[in-house]
């Protein structure tokens, strides 16, 4: 048992607010929980060493923020602002398009508990030892309606900032009602030794559609472990894509748990990793209901001494039949110090479905290398074009033009960056 | 359709009788004086019982491990008998003429006669009958060819030398709670050694054969391959059909010297328990080989019995150039169980495996591949390639793939795929058309699916394993 | 009579599909059923056959003697029926050979004959693929595993001689083949009639029945026959196309 854990627990007793019914289970679940180590199935490729040097602290230092580090070209958005886990946009003064409510989880409106009601802690019931700490210890966040029929054009996004040697937790709970249509864009970044848990739970009605974006683009020392659930209404429709670096200890889960009938759901998933960055993703893929459809890629290039772990699993529970669902993951591995570790999981309960995984680890193509050196093109030039041409093609997958013009040119500097053989 | 594929798939089980012989048995329990008394009869040197003790003494502190996707109620060591022979064996018939009939009579009737005249001209038989091996044929033509192909409890008298060489090298004797238990209460089981540069004149195979109730069978095989020499060995398994839960732990441990082949097959009919789930083998087998330089370790098995099948034969591919290959039909029915698949450690430069799996799933059964494949630092240019397919028939079965892979080498290539499917319809519909009952139909299409892996087995198999399947889908449309 | 369809009404997913369709064959006759896409041919032969899901609701079809509806699938292929497939389906790793051996030998078994010798049934195949210019290859591979459209095809007639039914129905078994493999297909059926054995040719277009003449032309229109002929009608079929039908069928309806 960790020291910190017990320090959470601790911490977690002082925490009063209208969710304390709620935090209260979770608590005491956490209670029960061991600290996870190489036998614990889920942490298996994931050291939580770096706690036991903990370098940071709960509590807020005022720090200033300059909005255009975040400015992205052509991007209009309305941006909720978390500086070490306090929100620091005035939701009063934002201008809201018909059909959208936001509420600042420590000041929820009405309509904003019942949302809570129906989306904390209950899109995903399972959660781990850090699910549940950000459960008991999040305080801050925001809770986003949208409307039943409304079409919000605008994306809404999520700024999470942490600075050194600060410890904060954040939670996003959204609730797109029937034939709601939205975009969301989760946006972490920080400096230094942070530690920060960022969980963000979607409900989405019927014929609900949502574009989503994780964009996990922590420093190296931090620690960074967070998660988006999506629980899927009848006929809605997600179109997801998530960017890691990866950092001391990043570890994100994504489950996208279809309860209604008829859902489609489109999962993209990159990671660069660099230096001594570790990048683990857990998606799980639930399919509860008959004739859902998923389809998830994750892509990985791994340089340096980089570690990245990649978890997928998809369950199709009993009654799901007619269900398509599909995974596929590609690593690229640059260098010899590196380590990639993935695992995809299927776990199927019924007969008359089509499911199907793939995982590959592999140098480039040499026949298309060949292909490139014939045309005149220099090997190096070659290798890094084909190495991130693998790479590219989910960049641009990603609906959001204005996104992909910006995480473009950012990848491509940081995969140059990267030494290839 | 699905109910008539369904009523295919129900199955009888044709090895389930019990012999009439009458038997030395061990009362129940396990302690050190239980080991000692298991390595008194056998006359073992005082080197192989201090293995066991330590062995014994390394499973006491260690837990029963509970990752595999299987389910069952915990084993009780202290009610199962670790020691059954024939009261026959005790004074070591020297032909087969002084083997009690009624051993023979078991062994024909599972298809497998014991005089050398009746048998497969290519294939040298050793029969293991609970806890004693009965008789192992064509010894003097395998001398011939200084192959040794003998019981391992006679090996350690005989050979202690190369026994004590290999013996625990690939799977210590710490390796897994299984493992450390064989260890210390292994009874036989076969060993093989293979000169330098001979290739072994005929196909060796064991049967084993558990019969007396309570008995646990805890068989031990290592086959040693020196340079490039080549052979290829099968395993058979059947049981009585009881209400009681057996165990079977194995080890078997394969090493393949430079340039040398090992190609190790398992056709594995243990009593699976009946519809409801009552009675069967529980059936924990570790299976290692260790390939040296250019060296071939391959594994086929067909694996259709047992109520719960925790089992990974696997290669460490130390050697440059080296081969693991791992091919596997699993069907699981009725309340079966299985978590199975292999491991394929790559550590060598331009090591090469491939993995090929083909799980079916009836019933209320849960078919499991679990695999991992570890390219470490070093292994250069290696490669390996991954197919999992699952057949499903029936609504209330499991079929899941638990892939493991790592990577620490930038110029390894690892790909695996993985697809579920079921008999179709339409392929049905085809089949029937053309005048076959369902039942045959499906055990066609089963029997296609699992093509890959068949063709692996030596052809004196290939067709055995093959009616294995047809018998295991056999069953009773009105 | 070798056939006798009497008013039968079809369904798949509980839409009618066949209204009230009446068809008699005798022993050795050729008929051919033309019609426009989504008439009913394909689903005639499957409920002829007995496929899941096509539903005979009433009517009733006489077999030799047999009322087809009482046997199973596999028991109407042991009495004689043979239906080649438009969209033959694949079935990875069972080889063409084995799984031939074991339909001749249950429909033999049924006729009460002995099972045929390995070498027995080898040649036979072997002839039967030489008659529709399939390369011996094909035995070996699975069953339609990778096998091109037109490969399909001949397949389905390879199967046909060796399996020598009593009523074969051919379904489309012209559509997306070449000049070349249309004669072939043809002669494979022309090979088979010898004056017992009868046929039903679905086809789309009159080009099958420059070669396999029919003594009976059927068009087949919204679920009915809505008019027969002899070889004429397939010709003038040809010229004029299913336009007029639209008009009549509705005619018919009312
Ligand atoms: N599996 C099915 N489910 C529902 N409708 C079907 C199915 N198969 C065929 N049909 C419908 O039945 C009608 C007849 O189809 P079919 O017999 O294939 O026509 P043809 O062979 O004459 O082109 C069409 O309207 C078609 O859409
Ligand atoms: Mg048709």
């Amino acid at each position: 048992m960790s020291q910190w854990l017990a320090d959470v627990i601790d911490r977690a007793g002082s925490v009063q607010d209208w969710l304390s019914p709620v935090r209260g289970e979770a608590l005491a679940t956490l209670q029960n929980q061991q600290w996870p180590g190489r036998r614990t199935e889920a942490w298996r490729y994931t050291s939580l060493h770096p706690f036991d040097a903990l370098l940071a602290q709960p509590g807020s230092t005022s720090v200033q923020v300059d909005s255009r580090e975040f400015a992205i070209e052509g991007l209009e958005s309305l941006d909720l602002v978390f500086v070490n886990g306090e929100l620091h946009t005035d939701i009063g003064s934002l201008s809201l398009p018909a059909g959208l409510s936001i509420s600042a989880l420590d000041q929820p409106t009405d309509n904003a508990r019942s949302v809570a009601g129906q989306v904390f802690t209950q899109v995903k019931p399972e959660r781990h030892l850090f699910g549940l700490v950000n459960d008991v210890l999040a305080t801050s966040g925001v809770i986003i309606d949208i409307a039943d029929g409304a079409s919000v054009e605008t994306p809404v996004r999520v700024i999470n900032l942490v600075t050194d040697k600060v410890e904060s937790h954040n939670r996003v709970l959204v609730r797109l009602g029937k034939q709601a249509t939205a975009t969301v864009i989760e946006h972490g970044s920080g400096d230094g030794a942070s530690m920060n848990t960022a969980f963000a739970e979607y409900q989405l009605g019927y014929e609900a559609r949502l574009e989503h974006y994780r964009f996990a683009l922590h420093s190296a020392d931090a620690i960074h472990i967070g998660g988006s659930h999506f629980q899927m209404g009848e006929k809605s429709r997600l179109n997801s894509t998530l960017v890691g670096y990866g950092s001391q200890l990043s570890r994100l889960d994504v489950d996208i748990h279809h309860a209604g009938e008829h859902a489609f759901a489109k999962f993209n998933n990159i990671y660069l990793l660099a230096e001594n960055e570790h990048f683990d993703l857990h998606s799980t893929i639930e399919h509860a209901v008959p004739n859902g459809t998923t389809e998830e890629n994750a892509r990985g290039i791994v340089g340096d001494n980089a570690k990245a772990v990649f978890n997928g699993r998809i369950h199709i529970h009993p009654d799901a039949q007619k269900t398509l669902a599909e995974l596929n993951n590609r690593n690229l591995l640059l260098s010899r110090r590196g380590q990639i570790n993935t695992k995809p999981e299927l776990e199927i309960y019924a007969d008359d479905v089509q499911c199907a995984h793939g995982a590959t680890v592999a140098e480039i193509d040499d026949e298309a290398l060949y292909y490139m050196l014939s045309r005149g093109i220099s090997r190096s030039q070659a290798l890094v074009m084909l190495n991130f041409g693998f790479v590219q093609e989910l960049i641009e997958q990603m609906p959001n033009k204005a996104l992909r013009d910006w995480l473009q040119p950012k990848l491509k500097t940081r995969f140059e960056g990267m030494e290839v053989k | 359709m699905s109910e008539q594929i369904e009523q295919a798939i129900a199955r009888k089980y044709d090895a389930g009788f019990v012999s009439e012989v009458e038997s030395d048995t061990f009362a129940v329990g396990l302690d050190e004086s239980v080991i000692r008394r298991i390595s008194a009869m056998k006359n073992e040197p005082e080197w192989m019982l201090e293995w066991r003790l330590k062995a014994y003494r390394s499973w006491l502190k260690m837990d029963e491990p509970d990752w595999a996707h299987v389910d069952y109620p915990k084993i009780d060591f202290q009610s199962i008998s670790y020691y059954s022979a024939p009261k026959s064996m005790k004074d070591k018939p020297k032909s087969l003429d002084e083997v009690d009939p009624e051993l023979l009579r078991t062994y024909e009737k599972l298809g497998i006669p014991l005089h050398e005249q009746e048998m497969l001209a290519g294939v040298a038989v050793d029969a293991v009958f609970d806890s004693v091996s009965v008789v192992t044929t064509f010894r003097a033509k395998l001398e011939e060819a200084g192959v040794i192909f003998c019981p391992i409890s006679e090996a350690i008298q005989k050979y202690p030398d190369l026994v004590k060489k290999y013996l625990g090298t690939v799977v210590p004797q710490r390796d897994n709670y299984f493992a450390a238990l064989n260890s210390a209460v292994f009874t036989d089981g076969s060993f093989v050694y293979i000169p330098k540069g001979t290739r072994c004149p005929m196909e060796l195979s064991t049967y084993f054969r558990i019969n007396e109730l309570n008995t646990g069978q805890f068989e031990r095989t290592l086959i040693v391959a020196e340079e490039g020499s080549y052979v290829s060995y099968l395993e058979g398994c059947t049981a009585p059909q009881r209400d009681e839960n057996q165990l079977h732990a194995a080890v078997v441990e394969l090493v393949a010297m430079d340039d040398s082949e090992i190609k190790y097959s398992t056709v594995q009919n243990w009593y699976p328990g009946d519809e409801n789930g009552k009675g069967g083998i529980y059936n924990f087998v570790t299976k290692r080989g260790l390939a040296e330089t250019n060296a071939k370790i391959s594994w086929t098995q067909v694996e259709t019995g047992s109520a719960i099948t925790w089992k990974y034969p696997s290669c460490i591919l130390k050697g440059d150039n080296s081969v693991g290959e791992f091919y596997s039909v699993a069907l699981t029915r009725g309340r079966q169980q299985a978590d199975t698949g292999t491991k394929m450690i790559h550590m060598g430069k331009n090591t090469r495996s491939t993995i090929i799996s083909k799980g079916i799933s009836a019933g209320h059964s849960s078919n499991a591949y679990r695999g991992l494949v570890r390219m470490g630092p070093n292994a250069d240019g290696a490669r390996n390639f991954t197919e999992c397919d699952s057949l499903l028939i029936g609504d209330k079965c499991g079929a899941h793939t638990f892939p493991y892979i790592e990577s620490r080498n930038p110029s390894a290539i690892v790909e695996h795929e993985a697809t579920t499917s079921k008999v179709s319809d339409d392929q049905l519909f085809l089949c029937r058309q053309r005048g076959l009952d369902p039942e045959k139909a499906v055990s066609m299409i089963v029997n296609g699916f699992c093509k890959e892996v068949f063709k692996e087995l030596p052809m004196e198999f290939a067709v055995e394993a093959g009616k294995l399947l047809e018998i295991s889908l056999e069953g009773s449309v009105g | 009579m070798m056939l006798s369809i009497k008013d039968l009404h079809a369904s798949i997913d509980g839409k009618e599909i066949l209204k009230g369709l009446n068809l008699d064959i005798k022993p050795g006759e050729v008929h051919a059923i033309m019609g426009p896409n989504g008439a009913g041919k394909s689903t005639l032969g499957y409920v002829l056959s007995g496929r899941d899901g096509y539903q005979a609701d009433s009517g009733t079809a006489q077999f030799n003697g047999a009322d087809l509806f009482d046997l199973e699938v596999e028991e109407r292929a042991q009495a004689g029926l043979f239906l080649a497939f438009q969209y033959p389906v694949e079935i990875p790793g069972v080889s063409n050979m084995e799984f031939m051996k074991e339909s001749v030998n249950a429909i033999r078994e049924k006729r009460g004959d002995d099972p045929l010798s390995a070498s027995d049934f080898l040649k036979k195949a072997k002839e039967a693929c030489k008659q529709v210019d399939l390369p011996l290859a094909f035995l070996k591979r699975g069953v339609n595993e990778g096998f091109s459209g037109g490969e399909k095809k001949r397949n389905e007639i390879m199967q046909m001689i060796l399996l020598e039914p009593k009523l074969c129905i051919l379904d489309e078994s012209d559509s997306g083949l070449d000049v070349d493999a249309l004669q072939v297909v043809a002669n494979g059926v022309n090979s088979q009639r010898d004056g017992k054995r009868s046929f039903i040719v679905v086809t789309h277009y009159q080009r099958l029945l420059d070669y396999i003449e029919p003594d009976y032309v059927h068009i087949l229109a919204d679920g009915k026959i809505v008019k027969s002929g002899d070889a004429s009608l397939a010709k003038e079929v040809e010229k004029t196309g299913y336009a007029w039908l639209g008009a009549k069928a509705e005619e018919a309806d009312a």
